[in-house]
């Protein structure tokens, strides 16, 4: 695996654009829509990994598909690597520049360019943030389910490419549930037309499927259709306050065997309330609980009261201390910002974060977390637990100064042995933030040399010249 | 020595079979040169290994109702039967495992004594296999409340056409790590690799189902009562129109079903009957043909002899239905949400399917053959030129010499 050291910005020489290259781009998109200064370049130097930083040698700002395939079609014929890149709230590096590579950015296709209130679908380019599609279709009473933690911020594309996923996936599921077709330039400037609501009949292997969760290796997404539900007519959130993680786990257990169907159960850990009460964003979460736990139901009005009483009870019998629950959506923003604002609290405590992300059969939860505790001891390294609980999708974060090169190594150590662990009881080592280029090194705990030869070659039949993100996902 | 021979004593552990053994043939008019039963993966892996070297072609069948049309040859049946039970169930975990050729109605047997279930309901269900359902992507009416199939695949086993054995996916419900093969295989029909062990996402059984119905003299009749209730501001988890039905006399019925507790299908029902502006008949156990007028539904049309389905947006559902009424076809099943119109009959005609191709085409949609017999088939849309060739990459990927059957087709 590349260490973080390899790839920072000191250590890495980047190309510059020639001349020629960066006026036939801007003749495509525009004269100020090619980055090449330097000073303007260091903005696109990392994603949500700052661990990892690479100036790119430009960037690239096209506006429609078009010029999107026009671009690649430049890049491709000169050899030149491609980065796509939405927001750049990746958190496994997946947006992460090459030195030689250009990144072509999606901001600025920020368009929804169509809601079919009667189907229920939305058309969209990669760039619109994911949080304003939801706004849009409000009035329709609909919206768009996946809710990644970071969806005032993230794009729709970047979603596609990581699968990603959010607290109320436990539900509703993930990207790939809704997004029923795609329009896609691949490397050499081909469009592409996968699926499209309407065309399932058609006798194709399911190639929006298999682009999903691609990470910017197949091509670029570049008008996503997707699938629409009506808004819930009500919600209910519930906090328990628990002693032990264990007793919050045991609540969680009890909820999901009783044939409930919250739209989320996330936990934070006492190292996050710590953090998160210490921080300008305390939510009034007691500092001395072992964890707390955000549980939602959504639907009809009517069923909801006896949902949350259920989960109640099941959190009582748990032992939870106490179970506050909002009479208001301001208490319910209250109720849920120890875990909304647990990664903006962390970061405020140490100079860099780590957020890891890997998954674990539910049962499996209790042992898990507290082999991380240890872990966290034996490499001297504060590690605080934030997850979706409903589905044993982990967030072990780390907190680091990345200046430090003797911690740096710990987490890298302590990063690679939490893996194994989940992996070892049966999980994987990532839920929704990807492989990029921070999981490389790990995916031969997951897969062995024949499966990952077929990764290889998967690559190869959307992008045979490789020129797409390269160096990320395999190892 | 003769093929049978050869392969006995290349693979001692493989059961062999006469074709005449399997109870009927394949599909009509093709016969394979034998049957071969492995009862591991790594059976089924030299299995087609050495296929590859006599130059035969391998079809995995389990449950026989496997439905391309091919192309001639000469070719083994792979009979996954005996790659068969539950492997692995953690009911706390709500995923199961199962060989591919276990029979449906022995996981959701199993689910269901822990009060769980898979949430589809595809044609003929509890006697397919577990590797046909997968492959062939086969869904129910349940996919407004709880998505397609490949939702509910978490993880499977799989021998390419060359042998080589990849675990795709996992057995939790967040488990990709790198490209998710996975969603090329659900609904692969068996062109990719072949399936030898399936993991499913469970579902805890819902406290309370309530069917809901209105029924008229014809499917067209029903289309816009269906597609109100398709935007109310609760979803189902299931709105099929189907008919004629032989429970109604002849009648075509719109069912629809909700799920949750009892307060909150009670405020859904009343929420749906402001919105369509119409009351439901409520169908329970003891309601006249109940249990024969959804178990017509769920099979309509799927179990006869030639079978189309056509894919539209829900709200160009009207004109298409409108067109194979036109041309005379039915019975059909229309999953209104979805958009998905299925018609069969033993009578089904090359021209009315052209004709509702058409249609289907004009108003955005395709059409495709489920099951035809051999002669004369009518043609489906077609893939567009860049996905078909993306596909052959797929397949030469899996599949580098061509050895799973209908990948010659
Ligand atoms: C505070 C915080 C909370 C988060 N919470 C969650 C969460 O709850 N759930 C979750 O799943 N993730 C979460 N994330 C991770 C991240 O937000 C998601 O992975 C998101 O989908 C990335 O979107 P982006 O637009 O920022 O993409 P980027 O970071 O810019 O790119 C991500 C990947 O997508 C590729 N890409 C981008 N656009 C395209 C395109 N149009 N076509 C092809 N490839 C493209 C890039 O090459 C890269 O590989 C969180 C991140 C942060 C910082």
């Amino acid at each position: 695996m590349a260490t973080p050291r390899e790839l920072t910005i000191s250590s890495v020489m980047t190309q510059t654009l020639t001349p020629t290259i960066a006026d036939r781009l801007r003749a495509i998109v525009g004269q100020n829509h090619v980055i090449t200064h330097p000073d303007r370049l260091v903005a696109y130097e990392s994603d949500g990994l700052t661990a990892y930083r690479v100036v790119p040698r430009a960037v690239v700002l096209p506006e429609t598909t078009e010029q999107v395939s026009r671009v690649l079609a430049v890049l491709h014929g000169e050899g030149i690597d491609v980065v796509p890149r939405g927001a750049g709230t990746g958190l496994s590096g997946g947006a992460l520049p090459t030195p030689d590579g250009v990144i072509v950015g999606t901001a600025r296709m920020n368009r929804i360019l169509s809601i079919d209130e009667q189907d229920r679908l939305a058309t969209a380019q990669p760039g619109v943030i994911n949080a304003r599609l939801t706004e849009a279709t409000a009035p329709y009473g609909l919206y768009y389910a996946p809710d990644p933690s970071s969806q005032s911020a993230c794009t729709l594309g970047g979603n596609v490419a990581e699968n990603s996923g959010g607290p109320h996936c436990l539900k509703y599921g993930v990207t790939s549930r809704y997004v029923t077709g795609l329009t896609v330039v691949l490397a050499d400037g081909e469009v592409v037309r996968f699926g499209g609501a309407g065309t399932e009949a058609v006798p194709s292997l399911d190639l929006v499927g298999l682009f999903i969760g691609s990470e910017g290796c197949f091509g670029i997404a570049t008008e996503i259709e997707v699938r629409l539900l009506p808004a819930p007519e009500g919600v209910r959130t519930l906090l328990g306050i628990f002693d032990t993680m264990e007793a919050a786990g045991r609540a969680v257990t009890d909820i999901m065997a009783s044939g409930l169907m919250p739209a989320a159960v996330e936990i934070v850990d006492h190292a996050t309330i710590v953090a998160v009460e210490a921080s300008v964003f305390a939510a009034g979460y007691p500092i001395d609980a072992g964890a707390a736990l955000v549980i939602e139901f959504d639907g009809t009005e009517a069923g909801l009261d006896d949902d949350a009483d259920r989960a109640e009870q099941c959190c009582v019998a748990a032992d939870a201390r106490e179970v506050r629950r909002a009479t208001s959506e301001e208490e319910r923003l209250g109720l849920w910002k120890g875990r909304k604002k647990a990664f903006g609290a962390m970061g405020r405590i140490a100079p860099d974060l780590l957020v890891q992300d890997a998954t674990v059969p539910r049962t499996r939860l209790p042992e898990v977390l507290a082999r991380i505790t240890e872990i966290g001891q034996e490499y001297d390294l504060k590690i605080a637990n934030v997850f979706h609980a409903g589905d044993g999708n982990l967030h072990p974060n780390i907190l680091f100064d990345r200046q430090n090169a003797d911690e740096l190594d710990r987490v890298e150590k302590a990063s690679r042995e939490i893996m194994s662990l989940c992996v070892s009881v049966g999980g994987t080592i990532t839920g929704e933030h990807g492989v990029g280029v921070d999981k490389r090194g790990y995916m031969p705990l997951v897969h062995n040399e024949v499966e990952l030869e077929m990764l290889r070659r998967a690559r190869w039949v959307f992008d045979p010249n490789g020129n797409l993100n390269p160096g990320k996902v395999l190892p | 020595m003769t093929l049978v021979h050869e392969l006995r004593s290349a693979l001692p552990d493989v059961a062999v079979r006469d074709p005449s053994e399997l109870g009927g043939p394949i599909w009509p008019g093709m016969t394979p040169e034998f049957v071969a039963s492995p009862s591991s993966t790594e059976d089924v892996s030299r299995l087609l290994v050495w296929a590859a070297q006599e130059d035969l072609g391998v079809l995995a069948v389990a449950s026989g109702s496997h439905a391309d049309p091919v192309s001639d040859g000469r070719f083994v049946a792979l009979d996954t039967s005996l790659l068969s039970g539950i492997e692995e169930y953690e009911p706390a975990d709500l995923t199961i495992t199962a060989g591919a050729g276990t029979r449906f109605a022995t996981v959701d047997d199993a689910l269901r004594e822990n009060g769980q279930w898979a949430p589809f309901d595809p044609p003929a269900a509890r006697d397919r296999s577990m590797g046909g359902l997968v492959s062939e992507a086969a869904h129910g009416s349940l996919w407004a409340g709880y998505g397609a199939l490949k939702n509910h695949v978490l993880g499977a086993t799989v021998v390419t056409g060359d042998g080589r054995v990849l675990r795709l996916g996992g057995k939790v419900v967040k488990n990709v790590a790198g490209y998710d093969l996975l969603r090329s295989v659900v609904g692969g029909r068996g062109r990719l690799c072949v399936l030898t062990s399936v993991c499913l996402r469970a579902f805890p059984l819902p406290p309370q189902e309530r069917v809901l119905m209105i029924s008229a003299a014809s499917v067209a009749e029903l289309i816009d009562s269906a597609l109100a209730v398709g935007t109310a501001p609760v979803l189902p988890v299931s709105i099929v129109v189907a008919g004629p039905l032989e429970a109604l006399d002849g009648r075509a019925a719109l069912v629809v079903r909700l799920h949750g507790a009892e307060s909150t299908v009670d405020a859904d029902q009343a929420i749906l009957e402001t919105h369509v502006g119409t009351s439901f008949d409520r169908l329970t156990e003891a309601s006249d043909g109940a249990a024969r007028i959804l178990s017509q539904l769920q099979d309509l049309g799927a179990v006869e002899d030639r079978c189309v389905e056509v894919s539209v947006l829900p709200s160009q559902l009207s004109g298409v239905v409108s067109a194979a009424a036109d041309v005379g076809l039915g019975p059909m099943v229309v999953d209104s949400y979805a958009g998905r119109i299925r018609i069969g009959g033993s009578d089904l005609g090359v021209d009315p399917v052209g004709t509702l191709r058409e249609a289907a085409e004009q108003a955005g949609g395709a059409l495709r053959i489920v099951r035809w017999g051999r002669a004369d088939f009518p043609t489906g849309t077609p893939q567009s030129m860049a996905t078909a060739m993306l596909s052959e990459r797929l397949e030469s990927i899996f599949d580098p010499g061509g050895v799973l059957w209908p990948a010659r087709s």
